[in-house]
Parts: C-alpha cells; sequence; structure tokens
C-alpha cells in the first residue's frame, strides 16, 4: 500500500499546499528574527523591512485558505487529508498571527526610536533577546515537525513552552523593579512588556502548530489537556 | 493542422478506401434489388391472376365440378380456418408450457436437454414427413381421412415453432426482473405466470401468429390427413376441403374455371399470411 | 483478524452474522464474516470491485439461493431466528426482508398493480384497504404526488428515478422490517440520487436499512454504521463519522483516502 493517492494531481496539490504553508513558516520566522534583530541593535531600517513584509504574510494567508477550500471542494478529502487540510488551515492562521507578533515588536522599536530613549543601554534587552531566541527555536522546531509530521518534535516543543512562560515571568519582574527604580523608565519599560508579550505569544503559537500536528498524524484532539494525555496520544 | 495540409500518402489511402466503399455499397444493392424483383414479380404476378378469378361468389360458393359456370371456394376457405385454428389452439398450450419449462426450469436438466433436441428436429422436419406419419398412425388405423388428422398434423408443426419462439422470449426477460419478484417472496410458478410470461407476452404472441400463418399454407400434412372435400363440411371425423389442398388441385387442372379458382386462392392466402405478418411486427414494436 | 472488535456494537443488534462463509462453487468469497447490524439504523457497505458486499447482502434474503451453484454456511440471525435454516420458508424470510435493486425493475403492469403485487402474496385486503396501502407506499417512497393521477399507467412508463422509487414503494409495501438496497443509485442521475438518500433518511426512522455502494461519498453521507470489505473479508466495521475521521485500520485509511493500489 502506497503512500501515494491513485490521483496523482491530489497528490500534488497537498505537496503544494504544504509547501506554500512551509514558505508562509519561512517568512514570519525571518519577520520575527529581524524585528528582535531591529529592537537589539536599534535598527530604524531593520524595522522597516519587517513591516514590508506584513502585506506579503497576510496575502498568503488568503491565498493558501482559499486553495485549501479548493482542494475540500473538489476532493471531499476524509480521515488523514482531512485532518491535514483542517491542521493547514489552523497553521496559517497561526503564522499570519506570528507576523503580526513581530509588526507588533518592529512597530515597537520605531516608537523607541523616535522616542530617542538616552537610557536604552540600562533596559534588559539582551533578557529579551535570549526569550526571543527560545520562542523562534520553538517556531523552527514547530515547523520542522511540520514538514516531516513528525509527532515525536511536535511532544517536545508542548513540553519546552512553559520555559517561555517562565522567561516571560521574569522579564515582567525585572521591568517592574526597572519602573520602580526609575520613573522615567516607565514608559519605553511598558513597550518593552508588550514586546515580551509579543515574544510569548509567539511561543504559544508554535504550540498551536505542535498540536495540529498530532491532530493530523494520530487523530486526537490534544488542545487543552494535560500533558499526560498527550503522550498517551502519541504512544 | 487544416485538412488541406494532409500527406500525399493519407489521400490516396482514403480514395482507395472511398472506391472500396462504393464498390461494395453497389453490390449489396444490386443483390437487394435482385432479390426485390423476384418477389415483386411473384406479388404481381399473384394480384393480376388472382384478381381476375376475384368475385363475390368465391366467398359464398362451394368448390364446382369442372367446366362449371359458377362456383368458389367457401367451403376450402372454411376448412382451412376451422382446421387451422383448432391446430393452433391444440398446439399452443403444449407449445407455450414445454417453452416456459424450458427457459425456467429445464435450464440444466436431462429432460430439457432431450426435449429441445426433439423440438430442433420436429421443427426442421419437412411437414410432408409429419403428414405421412399421422396417415399411418391415425388415418390408416381408423381407415378413413378425417379433419382430425389433418389438425393433429398441423398441430405437430405448430408445437416446435412456438416452442422454440416461447423459450427465447423469455430467455430475452432479463434475471434482473425475475429477481424482483423472488425478493418479495414470490413463489416460482407465480413469478412465472404474473412477471415473466407476462413480460414476454408480445413475443409469445408473436410466435404463435407467426405459427399460425406457417400452418395457413401448408399443404403436404393435409394431403394425405384431412384429404379434401367437394362439398361444405364440418364434420371433423371426415374428410374436410381446405384452400391449400384445393389451390393444388385446381392448378394443376386443365380446366379454366378451376385454375382461375386456384389463383384467386393463392391471392387469399396471400393476403392472409401478409396480414398476420404484418399484425405479429405491429405487436412486437410496440412493446420494444 | 480481530473478529470480535470488528462487527460488534453496543445495542441490541436486529441482524446478526457469525462465522459467515459463502462459496460461488469452490471459490471462497465470504470469509468468516462475523458482525451486527444495529437496528433502525442505516449501515453502508463499502469496498472495492469484488470485494463480496453484494455478495453478503444477497445472503440476507437468501437469493443465492436461486442459484445451484452458491452456497452459505455460517449463521444470521433475525431477531434471534436463524433465517438461513432451510426448514424456514424462504417466502417469509423475503417478507420481513425486502431487496431493491440496481436497475429499477417495475413488473409488466400498472404502477398500483405493481405495489399491490407483493401484498397480495401475504393478504387478501379489500379494496379500500389496498388503496389505502398502495398510497402508504407511494407517500412513504416520496412517489405519490407525481404518480396519483396515473395510476393506472404501465410501471416502465415513469422515469429511471421515479421507477426506482417505485420499486422501494414496492419494497416497503409489503410493511418489512429490513431493507437490503443494492447500489440503488448507480443508475440514476444525481437529482434522483439526491431524492433517494432523502428517502432513505426518512425511512430508517421504521426500518433497518443495509445499502451497498461503491460511491463512498453517498456512504458517507447517508450510514449511521459503515462496514469495510476487501477480498471477503470485514475489515472495518464501526460508526461512520469514526470511520471516515479516524479508521482503526491502515487499509481502511488507504481505501477511503484513495491511495489503494
Amino acid at each position: 500500500m502506497s503512500d501515494k493517492h491513485l490521483s496523482t494531481q491530489f497528490d500534488a496539490e497537498l505537496s503544494g499546499i504544504s509547501g506554500r504553508v512551509l514558505e508562509m513558516g519561512g517568512l514570519v520566522e525571518s519577520q520575527v528574527v529581524q524585528a528582535v534583530y531591529a529592537l537589539t541593535q536599534f535598527s530604524a531600517e531593520t524595522a522597516t523591512q519587517v513591516l514590508h513584509q506584513e502585506e506579503r504574510v497576510n496575502r498568503m494567508e488568503i491565498e493558501i485558505d482559499r486553495d485549501l477550500s479548493a482542494i475540500i471542494a473538489r476532493r471531499q478529502p476524509t480521515a488523514r487529508d482531512l485532518r491535514l487540510l483542517i491542521a493547514i488551515s489552523k497553521a496559517i492562521a497561526n503564522l499570519e498571527r506570528v507576523g503580526d507578533e513581530a509588526a507588533r515588536i518592529a512597530r515597537t522599536v520605531q516608537r523607541l526610536i523616535n522616542a530617542g530613549v538616552p537610557s536604552r543601554l540600562r533596559l534588559p534587552v539582551s533578557d529579551l533577546s535570549f526569550e526571543a531566541e527560545l520562542a523562534i527555536a520553538q517556531l523552527r522546531k514547530a515547523l520542522d515537525a511540520f514538514a516531516r509530521l513528525d509527532t515525536a518534535k511536535a511532544l517536545e516543543v508542548l513540553k519546552q513552552d512553559d520555559q517561555i512562560d517562565q522567561e516571560f515571568d521574569g522579564l515582567l519582574r525585572k521591568l517592574i523593579t526597572y519602573m520602580m527604580e526609575d520613573p522615567r523608565t516607565i514608559s519605553s519599560s511598558i513597550d518593552l512588556v508588550f514586546v515580551a508579550k509579543a515574544i510569548e505569544r509567539v511561543g504559544d503559537h508554535a504550540k498551536n502548530l505542535a498540536e495540529a500536528i498530532i491532530y493530523v498524524v494520530k487523530g486526537t484532539d490534544v488542545r487543552h489537556t494535560s500533558m499526560e494525555n498527550v503522550e498517551n496520544a502519541i504512544r | 493542422m487544416s485538412f488541406a495540409t494532409l500527406s500525399a500518402a493519407k489521400m490516396a489511402q482514403h480514395r482507395h478506401r472511398k472506391r472500396i466503399n462504393v464498390l461494395a455499397l453497389v453490390l449489396s444493392l444490386s443483390a437487394m434489388a435482385f432479390g426485390l424483383f423476384w418477389l415483386a414479380w411473384i406479388l404481381f404476378e399473384t394480384l393480376r391472376l388472382g384478381l381476375g378469378g376475384m368475385a363475390l361468389a368465391v366467398f359464398t360458393e362451394m368448390t364446382p365440378p369442372p367446366l362449371a359456370s359458377t362456383g368458389g371456394l367457401a367451403n376450402a376457405i372454411f376448412g382451412s380456418m376451422l382446421m387451422v385454428s383448432l391446430a393452433t389452439a391444440l398446439g399452443t398450450p403444449i407449445g407455450v408450457m414445454a417453452g416456459v419449462y424450458l427457459a425456467e426450469y429445464g435450464q440444466t436438466t436431462w429432460l430439457g436437454r432431450v426435449t429441445q433436441f426433439i423440438s430442433d428436429i420436429l421443427l426442421s422436419a419437412p411437414s410432408i414427413v409429419i403428414g405421412l406419419f399421422v396417415y399411418s398412425a391415425v388415418v390408416a388405423h381408423l381407415r378413413s381421412y378425417s379433419a382430425f388428422a389433418g389438425i393433429l398434423a398441423l398441430a405437430l408443426i405448430v408445437i416446435p415453432v412456438v416452442i422454440r419462439t416461447t423459450e427465447n422470449m423469455l430467455s430475452l426477460i432479463p434475471n434482473a426482473l425475475r429477481e424482483a419478484a423472488y425478493a418479495l417472496g414470490t413463489p416460482k410458478w407465480k413469478v412465472i405466470s404474473s412477471v415473466t410470461l407476462k413480460a414476454a407476452r408480445a413475443g409469445v404472441i408473436t410466435g404463435i401468429l407467426l405459427a399460425l400463418a406457417r400452418i395457413a399454407g401448408e399443404t403436404a400434412p393435409l394431403l394425405f390427413t384431412a384429404l379434401s372435400n367437394q362439398f361444405w363440411s364440418a364434420d371433423l371425423s371426415g374428410p374436410m376441403a381446405s384452400l391449400p389442398v384445393t389451390i393444388f388441385k385446381f392448378a394443376m387442372s386443365p380446366y379454366e374455371n378451376w385454375r382461375d379458382l386456384a389463383w384467386a386462392g393463392v391471392l387469399i392466402i396471400t393476403m392472409g399470411v401478409l396480414a398476420l405478418n404484418i399484425l405479429a411486427r405491429v405487436l412486437f414494436r410496440n412493446k420494444y | 483478524m480481530d473478529t470480535k472488535v470488528s462487527g460488534s456494537i453496543s445495542e441490541k443488534p436486529k441482524l446478526t452474522v457469525r462465522d459467515l462463509n459463502f462459496y460461488y462453487g469452490s471459490f471462497h468469497a465470504l470469509k468468516h464474516i462475523h458482525l451486527d447490524i444495529p437496528e433502525r439504523k442505516v449501515t453502508a457497505f463499502i469496498g472495492p470491485s469484488g470485494c463480496g458486499k453484494s455478495t453478503l447482502l444477497r445472503v440476507f434474503n437468501r437469493m443465492f439461493e436461486l442459484y445451484p451453484d452458491q452456497r452459505a454456511e455460517g449463521s444470521v440471525t433475525l431477531d434471534g431466528e436463524d433465517i438461513l435454516s432451510k426448514k424456514l420458508d424462504v417466502s417469509l424470510v423475503r417478507a420481513k426482508i425486502g431487496m431493491v435493486f440496481q436497475k429499477p425493475t417495475p413488473f409488466p403492469m400498472s404502477i398500483y398493480d405493481n405495489i399491490a403485487f407483493g401484498v397480495r402474496l401475504f393478504e387478501t385486503l379489500p379494496r379500500a384497504e389496498m388503496d389505502e396501502r398502495v398510497e402508504w407506499a407511494l407517500k412513504k417512497a416520496a412517489l405519490w404526488n407525481e404518480v396519483k393521477d396515473k395510476l393506472n399507467q404501465n410501471g416502465s412508463s415513469l422515469s429511471g428515478g421515479q421507477q426506482q422509487r417505485l420499486c422501494i414503494a414496492r419494497g416497503i409495501a409489503i410493511k418489512p422490517e429490513v431493507l437490503l438496497l443494492d447500489e440503488p443509485c448507480s443508475a440514476l442521475d444525481p437529482i434522483s440520487t439526491g431524492k433517494i438518500e432523502e428517502l432513505i433518511h426518512e425511512l430508517k426512522v421504521d426500518y433497518t436499512v443495509m445499502i451497498v455502494t461503491h460511491n463512498m461519498q453517498q456512504a458517507a453521507r447517508c450510514s449511521d454504521y459503515t462496514a469495510y470489505m476487501y477480498l471477503g473479508d470485514l475489515v472495518e466495521f464501526g460508526p461512520t463519522s469514526e470511520l471516515f475521521m479516524k479508521p482503526k485500520k491502515k487499509d481502511t485509511e488507504d481505501y477511503i483516502t484513495g491511495r489503494f493500489g
């Protein structure tokens, strides 16, 4: 029993749309990387670049969704194929929001630069970049797992989501102490809180991707369940 | 790519095929014309000579002695109609039931195969042989020619024809129809009588009509059985006049009045058989 | 082959099949079938050509007995009673288990007589009651409005879809408990097919329905339970939504997603 459909056209359509999803994933991933770079290097140029990508990401979401509907209408997919298409629909929604988060970070950078923050050297930007690296790594791992429909990797993503949450909590506490020490930093600190939140949300979207992967492969919806249930589902 | 640019070789081939096409068409049309020609001539002669001898008297007066001025074919027509209808009435039930047996029950049994074999032989037996058989079996024993023997001989011709057509028509009925009836819980005999036979009704009746048309014109079986009768007779135990035998007798005679009547009789038989065939065709076409 | 899991259901079944084997001469067409058919639900049978689904259907109303070289071994019970037993008259079985075939086959008689035919086999009804029964059957088959003014016309004067509904009405008129539908829509156009699928949905309120179809989407649309068969084996059986979203066997998934080959 081969893994190929009798209809090579259907196979081509499925691999085509999967490829586009991964392309979109790569695009938003680079958006996040660039947004974080813009933040740590205070580069207005990079921030503008990130915002330019927005339009492309949004367009991709619309196109992929449209192709998705067409495949469902024409092929009446069932079982695994249907689950894959449902997962793709969820994935691009999540990826588009990752793009939104990256854009949000970029706009914050622009605002910070325009405000001419003098004491930026005292802000915990490096901590932020650590949190960001974790989140980017999660996103990358989730996209990898999606490409190969690898449930083991998806499980790793789910397990490591807590780490990012912890990082965010730590950052929040740090920023609060900064604000208490020097009220002049309140405005920019609050901006950084929003940035940290955006990064944390990127991690959440990666987690959603991982849950979708498990749904495709195992047919079980592991959202809002305990880690134990997830491990049972994968076994 | 337009048609004009087809290669020269293809065009030559095409013209060659066209030529063969025309040749074949011409040959088959000529063959058909040849056959139709003779048929048309026969019909024309029949009409010409028959109409010449036709008169109301043909239907009302008895067969005359030679050289008489009056006379008709009334007793022969009556005799034919009587014997043909009684023979059909006798042979049809036997033929239909045997046909039903062959199509519905006896597909694989030895009895079925034997019946089919014998029926096929009878079907192609020369009618004079059947006449002689009935002569030796019935006429010789009873020591008299009789219409009854004639009916028997004709029935023996009807039976295999009706068997064959009934069986064929029943076999044409798709099995799906039978299965649908069975699926309702219908017992076998009812499936046959209410569904299968009913569906094949038109074909079976056509077969009976064709058998009737066939025996209407049979002469040989009647020669040694019913013989002939100059006078009106409705007595089955004695000889009876019939149209074919009368025609046979009159046509070969040197008397003109007899020959005229013979042609009139030929016309009557031809028209009758033609009418029956057309009727059979019309019935059949309506169903399919 | 895990037969226990394959064909069991939780409710009390209308029909049970235990260790059913079927032979066309020496060819082993159905192998150790173990199955429960739920009452008043639609059970669909799917599978590639030659998998035995029609063969299985025709065991239920003993249609195979028309052909001498076909035989069934094993047990099939209807409400606990063995219907394959030679002691049980086949006409009685067929009075309880009706069948509609792939090709519409109206009998050569009027529409009224078509419906009345089956009824007259088992019951003697006065004219008024027979009229009622005919009307009831035609209404149930969603055909009454189209033919109420021409009940005396020949059955074959109807269109293909109407003829098939006539056959369904004919089958219902004798008030069976189970209805077997053998690819009832394959000879029909999409609109007629849609009407009959609607009909199946209404029929299951009163009857246990089993449908054989080579159209998977039809099975997915119409049925409550689906059985997937392959080469005479019952591969998987379960609620339709489960089988089409998350089949238990890879073979089943390969078939329904078109990976067969």
